[in-house]
């Protein structure tokens, strides 16, 4: 048996391209709002067979969020459905269910009903609903976790807006494009944290 | 109606998360300048209704003399 999951851990299945960006940083932050710790499967090192290390991933965090909501062909030829989030979906669901007070799982998505259609063994799961907005993103998060000290959404987006608006400069230092790389990752969590810190001790009525 | 998860598990701490995400120490500088700038902002808005208060007084004052 592995270890016990990590009480804070949010295993993070997205869609890991450039019109993600928003909802990614939108995720980040606000899970840190909440006192929650996110984690991507960029920031496994390299050794071991990929999908297992995505499994130990999954398996040290106490929930996860699968974000279904860009599970369509790829633009980019050959055109091809992107399974890798239906995948991480069912090795979670196998595991949750083997060890339910281990894990809990969430899924996401961006028009209601859509999962009824595309994956309809999910009957019976609500999906979070996010609309394709990073309010949207952080009005659900608030409705899937509760905390005795939780931020108001007005705060949450006042954070979000600033990170949004130096992501390019984190990239840049970074030497990267690419958003999710494990670099990027580790920058935009610390500063979501401290960012947090700062309105919470400046700002305590949004909190 | 869904119920949310009730978290009651304690903040990470910094030092805890400083593990977990390590960043280089050209970062930290960069991320403590974005975060002087954000506190920068925080102030201003909050000092914005106090100043629009004393510029009330102020105008109120003058029409009255």
């Amino acid at each position: 048996m592995p270890p016990p999951p990590d009480p804070k851990g949010v295993f993070l299945n997205i869609p890991y391209d450039e019109e993600f960006r928003n909802l990614y940083i939108a995720y980040v932050v606000g899970l840190f709002q909440l006192d929650l710790v996110p984690h991507l499967a960029s920031e496994i090192p390299g050794g071991d067979r990929r999908l297992n290390r995505i499994f130990e991933l999954i398996q040290s965090c106490r929930y996860s969020i699968h974000d279904l909501s860009r599970v369509e062909l790829s633009v980019v030829p050959p055109a091809a459905p992107r399974f890798n989030m239906p995948l991480e979906l069912g090795m979670t669901i196998t595991w949750a269910n083997l060890n339910p007070d281990q894990h809990t799982w969430f899924v996401w998505e961006s028009e209601p009903y859509r999962l009824q259609r595309s994956a309809s063994d999910l009957n019976g799961t609500d999906p979070y609903i996010h609309n394709g907005t990073p309010e949207g993103v952080l009005r659900e998060l608030r409705n899937a976790f509760h905390r005795d000290s939780m931020p108001s959404l007005q705060g949450m987006l006042h954070v979000y807006r600033f990170v949004y608006n130096n992501f390019n400069a984190i990239l840049l230092r970074n030497g990267t494009h690419n958003p999710y790389d494990r670099s990027v990752f580790n920058e935009l969590c610390m500063l979501s944290r401290i960012l947090t810190d700062l309105i919470r001790l400046t700002r305590p009525e949004v909190f | 109606m869904r119920k949310p998860i009730y978290i009651t598990a304690p903040r990470p701490t910094l030092e805890e998360l400083k593990k977990q995400f390590p960043i280089s120490k050209a970062s930290e500088r960069a991320i403590q300048a974005l975060a002087d700038e954000f506190k920068a902002q925080l102030s201003n808005r909050e000092e914005a209704p106090v100043n629009s208060i004393k510029q009330e007084k102020r105008r109120k004052s003058a029409s009255a003399a």
